[in-house]
């Protein structure tokens, strides 16, 4: 039996990052991917003379030399960043309101932004400041966060008062708190619909951290496709002597005394102490491990967590520059939040977002994404009508598109790919095909998750880390969660 | 008074952020404790429509043609096959004197019956050749699939559309015209379909009855080595095309690869634009390769094997017929279930179905690549 230090469980964002970082840090490391190619959905394909990226193709919190976010950070410290080449966004969003059809776009920084949302809602300016000083506020307090619950509040408390004060409550009634105009805080609270969660049950700590990032740091735009990111960190993984076993699904994983021994992959056995699991937690624990070796609460735990959204992308190659910039754009049926939420859990296709990119050629790229909650995706479909429904929901969504952009596209589409939750069921075997992990919701927000993660671990040795991970889902999340799994292990090592 | 004040609301902010992981352990407390759940109706869905390999029963042989047969398949489960799209292909293994083959077959037969499918396969290579000879009603095969992007996409594609179809190359586009009469409220279909002689033409019955039920489609049968009224002679020209008053319609086309080189250049001189052609996928083998001999190191995880390989052979081939299981599909460069890195020597690869981070890394697709110096591979 071969023996590592970690195996590391799926190939995607976050199993690649802590596989890296734990490789780099002296350890010897086995990376079984079950596809064929590292990324998980960080990939893409080829139709035609169009690369299609399955990810969103725009690193939030990344920055750039002179300014660099977090990630650019983390990335530096594996000498990743000159291998990377992005194309900087002047604004960081458009959101197209379809019953009023207004139009708001935000540049990024945050005092252009501010200066920004003066215009559309005079008045809002004061509170906006009070706004980034909150994120600020949070920024500081979660990049000292303590590893478990705080054991001294009182001091943890006077250190950071508005990050304790600030922690219980959800997005809008801090809005209202602070006094932001309800116009302001509609635009606001409107736009982060490809979170995969709503916004009424978002924590204001985890909207502030991503808000302040995607203003501060605004979006870059990768030169081709998430896919060349995979393939870098891949590269680096192997130069640096680790392994990589594609085409290997992992069977079980072993158990002995509540401690991780090793995995199964058909007739091989691999033994390590620690194993990171870039899956899924139902499946770690419906499936993987012997069936009485699973702890009653880690069942209860997957079994109370509700799937995050589960995506509906159309992938369009067009015969034409499109006369959009880069950039993320975000269709809203309204900004009244009272219909949003009476609809939330049948917003397809009401609430899509699209991606923008000129490709070579004077082609051009367009990617659609709807979002389904709870079953509604699963109610509708069947074996016998998929193929059709799949072509009716796209031709919805690209309806939706023109009629709020006032741009034509249906007569300049040269390719077409759709993808559907039983796509991404077929490719990544998350649970009905969510791409967002768990919700963000109530006790599962990113608080309470980073808190209790350590008590929650009832097998010594397993870990979780992706988009099922403490950081919820996200591009630049999902790195991050391998790169923070990868220091507890190193940690808990020494 | 004021630090009472502040003292309380201390109390308070700690009580509630204290509370917030509490509050985690009380919820989940009450929770179920049956294993959990994963697999879903979109994992279901999954496995129903793409199924990862799967027996079938070779359960009749036609004789469509004097070189062209077709096999009908039962799957071995009794369940239906998953649903398709017209155009889409499957994967046949099949075990010749020890030595495992796979090849893939247009599904002949309509999308609208799922108990069999059908493929429709000339005599050619050392498959078909065993198909014809040697398959028996009866026999269990391994079958993979539906595979494939040769489609009519409502979405993408003109409602008038002209399909170029050569011989034994019906086999995919069949299903795909019933589909577009049938489904697609098309307003026009024209078929222009070549072969040697009038007993080359499949489903000449078949084709004539579907342009008496649907007035809107038409087919014009080509003949290139028999002359016959009614019937147009030579190869699909610029003139058959001019006929059909082809501007601003799509195009299927499926054939051999000297079809395609034939109608490439009569299409750019007719101003078709690129994006109303969809071609059948298919590999093109370069003409100037010769029979030069090198080595082909193939590393497999713990495994290495060196096997010889040739400059007018793909890799694929080289490793099949020295018993290297490649995983392989489309076998035409396209689907990437082959991509392998290529750790040093020269070769000469079609690199169009490569993405931008497999260039960079240096892989490749073993089926369209042919060696021009000693190999290593790393296959997956």
């Amino acid at each position: 039996m071969k023996k590592y230090d970690a195996i590391v469980i799926g190939a995607g964002n976050g199993g690649l990052f802590s596989a890296l970082s734990l490789q780099k840090n002296g350890k010897k490391v086995l990376l079984l991917e079950k596809n064929r190619q590292p990324g998980g959905i960080s990939t893409s394909f080829k139709k035609g003379r169009f690369e299609f990226d399955v990810n969103e193709q725009m690193l939030s919190n990344y920055g750039n030399l002179s300014h660099p976010g977090e990630l650019y950070q983390l990335f530096e410290k594996f000498h990743l960043n000159e291998k990377v080449k992005t194309i900087a966004c002047h604004d960081v969003f458009h959101l197209h309101v379809k019953d009023t059809q207004e139009n708001f776009i935000f540049p990024k920084g945050q005092e252009a932004f501010i200066e920004q949302m003066e215009k559309y809602v005079p008045g809002s300016k004061e509170a906006m400041v009070t706004f980034f000083g909150l994120c600020e506020d949070v920024r500081e307090a979660i990049s000292h966060y303590p590893k478990e619950k705080p054991s001294d509040m009182d001091i943890f408390y006077q250190t950071y008062p508005n990050f304790v004060e600030l922690a219980p409550y959800k997005v809008i009634p801090v809005l209202e708190k602070i006094h932001l105009p309800k116009k302001a805080i509609q635009i606001l609270s409107s736009f982060w619909v490809f979170f995969g969660s709503f916004i009424e049950d978002i924590s204001f700590i985890h909207f502030a951290l991503l808000v302040d990032s995607y203003v501060t740091y605004g979006l870059e735009m990768l030169e081709y496709t998430s896919y060349d990111l995979s393939t870098l960190i891949a590269h680096e993984f192997l130069a640096l002597g680790g392994e990589i076993r594609y085409s290997s699904c992992v069977d079980e994983i072993l158990t002995s005394d509540q401690k991780v021994t090793g995995v199964k992959v058909g007739n091989e056995e691999f033994s390590a102490p620690y194993v990171v699991a870039d899956i899924s937690p139902a499946v770690v624990y419906g499936k993987m491990i012997l069936k009485e070796n699973v702890p009653s609460s880690s069942c209860q735990l997957s079994n109370e967590r509700i799937l995050g959204a589960r995506e509906f992308r159309v992938f369009l190659g067009l015969n034409q520059s499109l006369e959009f910039a880069p950039m993320v754009h975000v269709i809203v049926p309204t900004l009244n939040q009272k219909v949003l939420h009476k609809n939330q859990n049948s917003i397809f296709p009401d609430v899509l977002m699209g991606v923008v990119k000129n490709n070579h050629d004077s082609s051009s790229i367009l990617e659609l994404g709807g979002y389904f909650f709870q079953d509604r995706f699963d109610r509708i479909v069947k074996k016998e009508n998929y193929y059709a429904l799949k072509e009716e929901l796209a031709s919805m969504m690209i309806d939706l598109w023109e009629s709020v952009t006032h741009l034509s596209i249906k007569p300049f589409i040269e390719e077409i790919a759709i993808a559907t939750p039983v796509t991404f069921a077929r490719y990544t075997n998350h649970p009905d095909g969510t791409t967002y992990g768990y919700l963000a919701k109530g006790y599962d927000n990113l608080l309470p998750r980073l808190f209790t993660k350590d008590k929650e671990r009832k097998i010594s040795g397993l870990y979780f880390c992706g988009s099922f991970g403490n950081f919820l889902s996200g591009f630049s999340a999902t790195y991050f969660s391998g790169s923070e799994v990868a220091k507890e292990i190193l940690e808990e090592k020494e | 008074m004021k630090d009472i004040k502040m003292n309380e609301k201390k109390k308070k902010s700690i009580a509630q952020f204290v509370d917030l992981f509490d509050a985690r352990d009380e919820i989940i407390k009450h929770s179920s404790k049956n294993l959990p759940t994963y697999q879903y109706p979109a994992n279901l869905l999954a496995q129903e429509l793409h199924p990862d390999s799967f027996s079938v029963q070779l359960v009749k042989i036609v004789n469509e043609t004097n070189d062209i047969k077709s096999f009908w398949f039962t799957r071995e489960s009794k369940e239906n096959f998953p649903p398709f799209l017209p155009g889409s292909y499957i994967t046949l293994q099949v075990e010749i004197d020890g030595r495992i083959y796979k090849r893939a077959y247009s599904i002949s037969s309509s999308s609208n019956s799922l108990k069999e499918y059908r493929i429709t396969v000339k005599k050619a290579g050392i498959v078909s050749r065993y198909l014809f000879s040697s398959a028996k009603e009866g026999n269990i095969f391994l079958m993979e699939g539906p595979f494939g992007d040769f489609h009519y996409q409502s979405l993408r594609d003109r409602k008038e559309v002209i399909f170029l179809v050569g011989g034994s190359f019906l086999a995919g586009c069949y299903p795909m015209i019933l589909d577009c009469l049938e489904n697609h409220k098309i307003q026009s279909l024209s078929l222009i379909y070549g072969t040697k002689t009038v007993n080359d033409i499949l489903w000449k019955k078949e084709l004539d009855d579907l342009q008496k039920k649907y007035k809107n489609f038409h087919v014009t049968y080509v003949l290139s080595e028999e002359k016959r009224d009614d019937y147009a002679f030579g190869f699909i020209s610029e003139e058959l095309i001019l006929k059909e008053s082809y501007q601003g319609k799509s195009f299927f086309i499926s054939g051999p690869q000297k079809m395609y080189e034939h109608l490439n250049p009569i299409l750019k001189s007719l101003d078709v634009p690129n994006e109303l052609v969809h071609h059948e996928i298919f590999a093109t083998k370069p003409e100037d390769l010769a029979s030069v001999k090198h080595n082909l190191t193939v590393h497999y995880r713990d495994e290495t094997y060196t096997i010889p390989c040739y400059e007018n052979e793909t890799l694929f081939t080289s490793m099949e017929k020295n018993r290297v299981l490649l995983k392989v599909c489309c076998t035409v460069g396209v689907c990437g279930f082959c991509k392998s890195k290529l750790l040093s020597g020269e070769v000469k690869t079609d690199m169009s179905g490569l993405r931008h981070g497999d260039i960079t890394y240096h892989f490749i697709h073993p089926c369209v690549t042919y060696p021009l110096s000693d190999i290593v591979l790393e296959i997956f």
